[in-house]
């Protein structure tokens, strides 16, 4: 008797579990219900997105979006399981490099008759040229980053050294220049997080012209011509030969740099130029920070790689998906957006929003001074892109940067490395 | 007995021995404890201190409260969802393994031989061969992304060992105690009622602890299959915890991982003497 | 059965061309995968490293356990304590092992740097779990104290299971301690101990979540175990045929490593 009683409340509460397991995903009828996978982490962004989707939500009761959030360190890995799963939330938010390799498997839905004219006119062609996969839009661009030099105004007043304005940019000679002036004392000129520093050498070589990839006979070849090389001796050089960047930081990663800078061990730092929200949030009270314009190599040329909204191809309800995408990245809602993260906004329009919100040290009228020279890099559209940057990419340039390769090694290590890979 | 200098000299040295190895074995595991009681402040010196020097709670009231989780999910949620995924994997494995381990342990065919063999066996194949397939196979019946799914994993993935653990108990089990009943005119239920069950409750107990002791602890399945942030046990929180670059809070995640082993630990402590035991009775006859 | 379908499934997949992809159809491609496998340079890498892994964990694991285990047996004070220590890692999720052990590597607030630093020992600035040198060694060490509970436990068993008689006839005999490990304890132990180190090796040469935890096959590929290696390719790249394959050669490994005790034990026992 006692081993049936047992068994059957075992029984009893496994069915109960189960039930309670499986009643999640119910939803209710005559409500198109959409979900939206979302990585925003900052909190001031994660505010803002909340803020718009329910106000999306109260005026729309007739389609529901529900936010998926996905950790920011995973999304690629957490959106492959989800595609391949068949569980893929209606709206992904991701990245342009990365939809790449998605619109190859087929698993984004093309956008190009569904996006409405007044978002199309919005933004503007070169951006939407960097979602767009052989007449295939597959991601609509929301904001995007450059890597701005950072500095500690005091100290570089101290040593009369003149900041930079949009008018008049540093180029690369000249903030070499400062960093060796800077470089004394045992502290040094530069901290530079490099410890992923694929997107870092590969977005400020179109400073030079540096393209990677490059079409040939039909076919994406590698090459490191003249301006690839140029980005990868100026950094190496900076380290090696100057000195003024801190060997010690090299290894980290961007935000582990910040303390070294906060202390002063270091008066500037190179960084993406969303830090500024980190800046904000963590400098030491009375420190006197500021971002400057881009840096001048041939041009300031940097490459677009804008965070994106793609539909999901398994999506049952693309048109109603692209409704709330247009809604949430109009341009008071796409400057929200930035301004939380304080990345620059792919629309002018919010652009210009985003100026006026703010009055931090001209920051935010330096990081939109970038907007013209946002460019095209072929890496961004590629598909063997991403596999390439993990596997052989990011591994090779952090040997070199670390001086245990040279720019030999370095270029057939790359060289080879995409050969295979493009198969 | 007299104690010669020379045998002195040798527990000398066997205390230092054992001194050493309580040393490796604890002190991870103190600077974890020690690094849960600091203050934000203490953390960040450069050269710390193995006990804090500014004892506070804080980690722990920071950890239960919510605040370190990714989206809205909550240590207390994570440790919610797991254990329902942990009950459920021992409860089934058990009601599905102990008829099983009976006729395993009992019949001597070719057939129970053969079942042995390869419940050893599958012990030794790479998990990504079982998870593929599985995966795939989840995918058909729309499970991938859920906890139905993870305990069906789950469930397949200990049942082998839970059936070797049970059996070597059934084993254990005389069987002139079951034919001695059996003569006396009881009927085979009526036998397994009285006679077998009561002798098998204490294996079953812990087996079925066990069994809840590795859900609680898996970590890699788990990753492959849940993706929706509400769903995400224990060990997926204090990962994804960890990979946030440059701004993991220590405290919080120390007083977290600590909070996470607790259960898994105090179960341990309660089954380690009779796992030991069947685990050693397994493995040394096999 | 249960675990029988999805195993063969599993094996058949590696024969397969199965990937990620919307629609995509899957079709059998016979042994093109293992030519595949093969000739990366990538796979080959971290072959070798699960075999250093599994090789340094299981021989470092066996030689600490065995005199951990030889220490427990005698009548020393505080035993129980020792034993109980020597159970506890068993108990963690390697998830919390891992951030543990991330915390006693940390290169700034880290409690090992802060060791040699005070103790003006070289090496107090090294970032271990990135460096490329010192991160599989830091990885190898992390796996031996994980793994030590099993072994540990296994080899005291059998140090238990050695009838007292033998020792006390050989010490009358006059054999010093020395002799008597030599010419009993490892002979008589001869069984558990093939049997716990094969364990081991297998074990070791599948573990993935504990090196995951603390460095993602990184930097570089520098600890990317096989099974790092077989996730990435299936849940990264949408490889999945790929990545069984692995898992297919994986088990040719482990088939040999059996293969190689079970000789070495049928020797044994005909001598």
């Amino acid at each position: 008797m006692r081993k049936t009683l047992g068994l059957s409340t075992a029984l009893v509460l496994c069915v109960a579990l189960l039930a309670s397991t499986a009643q999640a995903g119910k939803a209710k009828q005559n409500v198109t219900n959409l979900n939206f996978a979302t990585y925003v982490w900052q909190p001031t962004t994660v505010k803002a997105m909340n803020a718009i989707v329910s106000s999306w939500n109260k005026s729309h009761p007739a389609i529901q979006v529900h936010i998926v959030p996905v950790d920011v360190n995973s999304v690629h890995d957490k959106l492959l399981t989800s595609f391949v799963g068949g569980s893929a939330s209606d709206i992904v938010h991701d990245e342009a490099a990365d939809i790449a390799g998605f619109t190859q498997q087929g698993y984004l839905a093309n956008l190009t008759p569904l996006i409405p004219k007044k978002l199309k006119s919005e933004i503007p062609k070169s951006i939407w040229n960097v979602t767009n996969f052989g007449h295939k839009i597959t991601g609509v661009p929301i904001m995007i980053q450059t890597y701005n030099v950072f500095a500690n105004m005091s100290l570089l007043k101290a040593n009369g050294i003149k900041a930079p304005t949009v008018t008049k940019p540093w180029t690369w000679a000249q903030f070499r220049a400062a960093a060796k002036k800077l470089t004394k004392n045992g502290n040094y000129g530069v901290c530079w997080g490099l410890r992923s520093p694929t997107a870092t050498i590969q977005t400020i070589s179109l400073n030079w012209g540096g393209q990677w990839n490059y079409l040939q006979n039909g076919k994406w070849v590698l090459k490191i011509g003249q301006g690839e090389r140029t980005t990868l001796t100026t950094m190496h050089d900076m380290i090696y030969s100057d000195k003024s960047v801190d060997p010690a930081g090299v290894g980290l990663s961007g935000s582990a740099v910040l303390p070294a800078f906060f202390a002063g061990k270091c008066a500037m730092t190179i960084q993406g130029n969303y830090q500024s929200q980190g800046m904000i949030e963590q400098a030491p009270k009375g420190f006197n920070w500021a971002m400057f314009p881009p840096l001048k190599g041939q041009t300031q040329d940097q490459a677009a790689n804008p965070q994106t909204l793609s539909i999901s191809a398994q999506s049952q309800h693309k048109a109603e998906a692209m409704q709330f995408i247009a809604y949430a990245l109009n341009a008071q809602n796409m400057a929200k957006l930035s301004a939380g993260d304080w990345l620059i906004p792919a629309s002018p329009t919010a652009a210009k929003i985003v100026v006026k919100s703010t009055k931090h040290y001209g920051s935010w009228k330096n990081a939109v001074s970038a907007v013209p020279f946002f460019k095209k890099a072929n890496w961004v559209t590629l598909g063997p892109y991403a596999r390439w940057k993990a596997e052989v990419a990011t591994p090779a340039f952090r040997q070199y940067l670390s001086n245990q390769i040279d720019l030999n090694k370095l270029t057939s290590q790359l060289v080879d490395g995409w050969n295979s890979i493009r198969g | 007995m007299i104690v010669s200098p020379r045998q002195k000299r040798t527990r000398g040295l066997q205390y230092g021995g054992l001194l050493l190895y309580m040393l490796f074995l604890a002190f991870p595991l103190l600077w974890l404890l020690s690094v849960s009681l600091k203050g934000p402040r203490e953390l960040v010196e450069l050269h710390p201190h193995l006990i804090p020097q500014d004892w506070t709670f804080s980690n722990y009231r920071e950890a239960l409260h919510g605040d370190i989780g990714i989206g809205d999910v909550t240590l207390l949620h994570a440790a919610w969802n797991s254990t329902k995924v942990s009950l459920l994997t021992a409860l089934l494995t058990t009601v599905i393994g102990l008829p099983a381990a009976y006729v395993l342990a009992r019949q001597q065919g070719l057939i129970s031989r053969v079942g042995l063999g390869w419940i050893l066996l599958s012990q030794m194949f790479p998990l990504i061969l079982i998870i593929i397939p599985l995966f795939l196979l989840l995918r058909d019946l729309h499970l991938t992304d859920s906890h139905t799914g993870l305990v069906f994993v789950y469930v397949v993935w200990t049942l082998p060992f839970i059936l070797w653990m049970l059996q070597s108990y059934v084993r254990g089990i005389p069987r002139d105690l079951e034919e001695a009943a059996m003569v006396d005119g009881a009927s085979r239920l009526t036998v397994l009622r009285t006679v077998i069950v009561p002798l098998l409750a204490p294996g079953v107990a812990v087996t079925t602890l066990f069994a809840f002791i590795t859900a609680w602890n898996e970590f890699f399945l788990a990753l492959v299959l849940l993706q929706t942030p509400g769903l995400t046990t224990l060990p997926l929180l204090l990962a994804r915890f960890v990979g946030v670059e440059g701004v993991v809070r220590l405290g919080p995640l120390a007083a977290s991982a600590l909070l996470a082993t607790l259960p898994s630990l105090l179960l341990f402590t309660v089954i380690q003497r009779w796992l030991t035991r069947g685990l050693m009775s397994g493995a040394v006859k096999g | 059965m249960l675990s029988v379908a999805p195993l063969v499934r599993g094996i058949y997949l590696g024969f397969t061309n199965s990937r990620a992809g919307f629609g995509l159809k899957t079709s059998f491609i016979g042994i093109d995968n293992f030519t595949r496998l093969i000739h990366d340079d990538l796979f080959i890498n971290s072959f070798k490293i699960g075999l250093i892994w599994a090789g340094s964990v299981t021989f470092i694991q066996f030689c600490l356990a065995l005199g951990l285990a030889l220490l427990l047996s005698q009548p020393l004070h505080g035993r129980w304590l020792a034993r109980s220590l020597a159970l506890v890692p068993w108990a963690m999720p390697p998830v919390v092992v891992g951030i543990m052990w991330k915390l006693v590597f940390q290169p700034q607030a880290g409690v090992l740097n802060e060791l040699l630093y005070r103790g003006h020992l070289p090496g107090s600035n090294i970032d271990w779990l990135s460096d490329f040198t010192w991160a599989l060694p830091a990885v190898i060490v992390v796996g031996v104290w994980a793994g030590m509970p099993q072994t540990t436990v296994a080899l005291l068993a059998g140090v238990q299971s050695i009838s007292d008689d033998l020792h006390e006839a050989a010490a009358v005999d006059g054999a010093t301690a020395w002799q008597r490990f030599r010419t009993i304890t490892l002979p008589q132990l001869r069984p558990v101990i093939v049997a716990i180190t094969t364990l081991d090796l297998i074990w070791n040469f599948n573990s993935f979540g504990l090196v995951y935890v603390l460095t993602l096959g990184g930097p570089g590929h520098s600890t990317e175990l096989p099974m790092l290696f077989a996730y990435n390719e299936a849940f990264k790249y949408g490889e999945f045929g790929y990545a069984a394959a692995l898992g297919d050669a994986m088990v040719v490994v482990i088939a040999c490593i059996l293969v190689f005790n079970l000789w070495g034990r049928l020797k044994e026992t005909t001598a």
